[in-house]
């Protein structure tokens, strides 16, 4: 086995470990690969087994690369493990299913192992500076999103806007700029924003990510930013995540989730829907804020405040095993996947006998809406909803 | 309701609970980090992990409730009845 | 056994499943050579199967067996892979039939209160369902968010409300089964799907229950329904001592309470091993010793005045009630309560993260106290030997409502990385000592799981004196080339020349 893997296997063996030795499988349901390919080998558990026979010279990284693909990195699976939902916290100790598939696809890249739709990605990726979400993505693009909105650029606070946000689903960060500017809340734009990098990491390509990382924040130092605004949930978990890993305690700069922030402005009436929006709704739970942050009340309470709605809300526990099958990369090397669990969680909100499905994701919003056309269920972006009632549409 | 860095990595002082365990957050313990010196070792753990997992677990329990019965019957409820206590019934939570 | 990549079997299962459904990679036959029962790391990898198939329906099902029947080539059915008996272990290559896939809801009959399933749905996700009309189906073992119906039928599971209930073997009305050979039969009572009761025949849904895959595997399942409960009441209480705990237990399951669905009994060992790691427990006084919790569910105005009564006998026994929010919580968590590694702890106190062997026999309640000294000796002479062992306690869980039996745990840690060749020939003896006591004491070695593990299994000529050689006998019968699941549960014994007819 080459050295770079027995040092992996070392440095993974005791969580891995955690994991073959009980064996619990508590994550197999609620995993939304498993729920739709029934497949074992691309389960949770046997991310971490796999480390186990690695440590052991029986696998090597070549042999299980593209079993690692199957992740969306939604986190239901080390949320859900006993090890952490019941240990976890009393140990400092839970399991980082999450941490360890993007590990692993980091070392395939080290090792030279790619997997062609990433590879080309990320090739991309570095070339544009941002994600190929479109034919017309460029560095000149990025902000054309606000175009007659009359942004600053610079202050102390930006409103950081992911590649799929600002080049596709335009509509959503203009609604949080018009919000944000009912309320009076002062923010400017990025001096020169480039993809904040956790693609890249989720796809294994360390070095670019890191790479893109450091732009940012050198960007954000250089014009004085003290705060960040975001209203991605992926690069909530980048800048809460990532950013902190990478550059330790000298990564001084808050963050804030758009949602939080308007939850708050509802709470002590700084703004106040008074458009009603004749719908009737289910509200999908981003997997990286309810799952991996456990931010789940304030998007409801967003919903609860708009006249006009009829909500029918399923739990946030429910939605552990809900996924829209977008993240991590998945989308990129097999879209046909996606587009499984993206079925399956239309099913559901068909169910509910809804028109339509509301989400706080722009990464979920294009695999679920295509998920929702045969079962004539819209999908529209929290934010734009709020922003229609507040008569800022 | 924001991310900074030196919040998060500042967890509140413990204060011991028993033999082995401390506590940080209120209703929530820890190992004695002491016993995690060896064989397995602590991780990095931000202060929104700790409540995130802590939250979470309190609402999968309830939902595990929710799962199995519509509404919970409370023990302390009974036992006044049968002290002959309040004759109206509380409601359960 | 060993099937070699061109094999020509391997071209007509590829035919008759889709060739991705076939599998033969390294990591995909080493993730099903797995299950959390204790087993020594370095020797995983003596439990590789040749190749896995992922059949989609009952036919394909028989048509991988057909094959396997006509090349003598080992199979070994593996559905959640949660069980605690090593069942869904190859123990001789072979193919491992995964049947996650088979995991369809095919009717739900309101009018009979029935449902009928793929063997590879998690009865979790079935209830998820089933509560959109008010139904449950109430099997409820430790790993209720991740086992599957066809794993519940090849141990005969036991449920945690199973006093209520019932148990997988009272739920489960009937099923498909594939025989070794390939044919299809249909198994309940009598010839019926939804027929709770018949008289007609042998008895044959209990046969092919519990056999461990070693009669061959159910594909599609109808089970029992019931109302989903409109009320829950778990109380937990606290005692000083065993004896008082051992006496409270035995008094509310004997009462007779018609909507009690479980007690169960917490001994010193468990308390002690609780205060580690439970939040419950950490702040409890060190006078509490023992802990009895009781579960109750049905109709709100039948679970207060059944909850009523069990809360008067628990007072005139001494026992304190341990408030709502401790009943509340424990009783919720007990639904997935599979043990997490970093429970164990070396002797000088250090966190090391173990495996978790539970003994699950059988015991009747008068025998309940002398069981457990012995087992915990059992478990003290590991203990003094070595960091690798560990005792986390004693549980004893009612088998049925009226309190005569009861699953019968005691809770080992085993540190599987330093579970070298020796520690574990130690771990192999001791386990036949625990299964040892549980017979020397009218018990049965096992309550849920199976008894087919190393050591243990040495008993079951014991435990079941001339019903082995019944078991010989219907293996051959059923298995002639026995293909299913050998090595397991001493069949091969079956097989073997110049073997007396029972």
């Amino acid at each position: 086995m080459p050295d770079p893997e027995k040092r992996f296997a070392e440095e993974w063996r005791n969580a891995a470990y955690n994991c073959f030795s009980s064996g619990h499988k508590f994550c197999r349901e609620v995993c939304p690969v498993l729920q739709v390919t029934r497949n074992e080998s691309w389960s949770p558990t046997a991310f971490h087994a796999n480390v186990v026979a690695m440590e052991q010279g029986s696998l090597e990284v070549a042999d299980v690369a593209a079993d690692y693909v199957n992740c969306t990195g939604c986190g239901a699976c080390e949320l859900r493990c006993p090890n952490s939902l019941f240990t976890g916290d009393f140990y400092r100790f839970r399991t980082r299913t999450v941490d360890l598939v993007k590990a692993v696809r980091a070392l395939a890249v080290r090792e030279g192992v790619h997997q062609p739709g990433w590879q080309r990605w990320n090739l991309l990726t570095d070339e544009l500076t941002h994600e190929p979400v479109t034919s017309r993505v460029s560095q000149e693009r990025v902000r054309d999103w606000a175009q007659g909105l009359d942004l600053p650029v610079g202050g102390e606070t930006i409103l950081f806007v992911d590649c799929e946000a600002a080049f596709h689903r335009t509509t959503a960060p203009r609604a949080v700029a018009r919000m944000l500017e009912l309320a009076g809340y002062p923010f400017g734009l990025m001096n020169e924003q480039w993809c904040c990098g956790g693609p890249a990491a989720e796809m294994g390509y360390e070095e670019q990510a890191l790479r893109f990382a450091r732009h940012n924040l050198e960007d954000w130092r250089a014009s004085g930013v003290r705060r960040v605004l975001v209203l991605d949930p992926h690069d909530y978990i980048t800048f809460t995540e990532d950013y902190p890993r990478y550059f330790g305690e000298s990564f001084d700069i808050e963050v804030v989730l758009v949602v939080e922030l308007l939850a708050a402005m509802l709470r002590d009436g700084r703004l106040v829907p008074h458009v009603p929006v004749e719908r009737t709704v289910t509200y999908h739970d981003p997997c990286r804020l309810n799952k991996r942050k456990g931010i789940w009340r304030e998007p409801r309470e967003i919903l609860r405040a708009i006249p006009g709605l009829t909500f029918h809300d399923v739990d946030r526990v429910s939605q552990w095993s809900y996924c829209s099958g977008a993240g991590g990369g998945l989308g990129v090397e097999k879209p046909e996947l996606t587009a499984r669990i993206s079925r399956m969680r239309m099913d559901k909100a068909a169910e509910l006998g809804v028109d339509t499905l509301v989400t706080a994701c722009p990464w979920a919003e294009r695999p679920l809406t295509e998920a929702g056309g045969a079962r004539a269920i819209g999908v529209v972006d929290l934010h734009e909803l709020l922003a229609e009632s507040l008569g800022v549409a | 309701m924001s991310y900074r860095y030196h919040d998060e990595m500042t967890p509140p002082p413990p204060e011991r609970a028993s033999e082995v365990a401390i506590t940080r957050f209120e209703h929530v313990y820890e190992v004695d980090p002491a016993l995690m010196t060896e064989h397995v070792t602590q991780q990095t753990f931000p202060n929104w992990d700790t409540l995130r997992l802590a939250r979470s677990r309190a609402d999968h329990l309830a939902w595990m409730h929710r799962h199995f019965a519509h509404k919970v019957i409370s023990g302390e409820e009974l036992l006044d009845d049968l002290d002959g206590g309040r004759s109206s019934p509380r409601t359960p939570s | 056994m060993t099937i070699a990549m061109d094999d020509p079997v391997l071209e007509e299962l590829r035919q008759a499943l889709g060739p991705e459904h076939v599998l033969t990679g390294r990591a995909d036959r080493l993730n099903r050579t797995r299950v959390p029962a204790p087993f020594p790391v370095h020797r995983w990898a003596e439990r590789m199967p040749d190749l896995v198939v992922l059949p989609g329906s009952t036919e394909e099902v028989a048509e991988v067996l057909r094959l396997a029947h006509a090349y003598r080539i080992p199979v070994v059915p593996r559905d959640g892979g949660t069980g605690l008996t090593d069942g869904a272990v190859p123990l001789r290559g072979g193919i491992v039939v995964d049947v996650k896939r088979i995991n369809q809801i095919k009717e739900i009959d309101l009018e009979n209160r029935t449902c009928t399933v793929g063997t590879g749905i998690n009865a979790l996700k079935l209830n998820e369902v089933l509560s959109r009309h008010d139904l449950i189906f109430p099997d409820d073992p430790a790993s209720y968010p991740c086992s599957l119906v066809g794993g519940r039928i090849g141990t005969s599971g036991w449920s945690l409300i199973g006093s209520r209930y019932g148990h997988s073997r009272d739920l489960v009305l009937s099923f498909d089964h594939v025989l070794p050979t390939g044919k299809v039969i249909h198994v309940g009572d009598g010839i019926g799907r939804k027929i709770t009761k018949s008289s007609s025949g042998y008895q044959l849904k209990h046969l092919f229950m519990g056999h461990q895959g070693t009669l061959g595997i159910a594909t599609e399942a109808t089970l029992k329904l019931f109302p989903k409960p409109e009320a829950e009441f778990s109380p937990f209480w606290a005692f000083e001592d065993y004896d008082s705990a051992y006496a409270a237990v035995g008094r509310l399951a004997g009462a007779g309470v018609a909507t009690f669905a479980g007690a169960v009994l917490f001994d010193e060992w468990k308390v002690a091993y609780l205060r580690r790691d439970d939040e419950a427990y950490i702040p409890q006084p060190s006078s509490v010793k023992a802990l009895v919790c009781a579960a109750l569910y049905g109709y709100e105005d039948e679970v207060r005045a059944g909850g009523r009564r069990l809360l008067r006998i628990a007072r005139s026994t001494g026992a304190r009630y341990l408030g709502d929010e401790i009943s509340e919580g424990d009783w919720a968590a007990r639904h997935d309560r599979y043990a997490t590694p970093l429970h164990g702890r070396t002797r000088s106190g250090q966190v090391v993260p173990m495996s978790w062997h539970c003994e699950d026999a059988s015991i009747n309640y008068s025998r309940l106290p002398a069981v457990r000294l012995a087992w915990h000796e059992i478990a003290d002479r590991l203990r003094r030997e070595s960091d690798v062992f560990d005792d986390w306690g004693m549980f004893a869980y009612t088998n049925g409502p009226t309190g005569a039996d009861y699953l019968t745990e005691i809770d080992i840690g085993i540190w599987e990385q330093r579970l070298d060749d020796a520690a574990w020939t130690e771990w192999v003896a001791a386990k036949r000592d625990l299964a040892a006591v549980a017979l020397a004491n009218g018990g049965s070695i096992s309550a849920c799981h199976g008894s087919c593990r190393e050591g243990e299994v040495d008993l079951v000529p014991e435990e079941l004196g001339g019903g082995f050689e019944i078991m010989l006998a219907v293996k051959r019968a059923v298995d002639p080339h026995n293909i299913m699941n050998p090595g397991k549960y001493l069949l091969d014994r079956a097989y073997e020349p110049g073997l007396e007819e029972p």
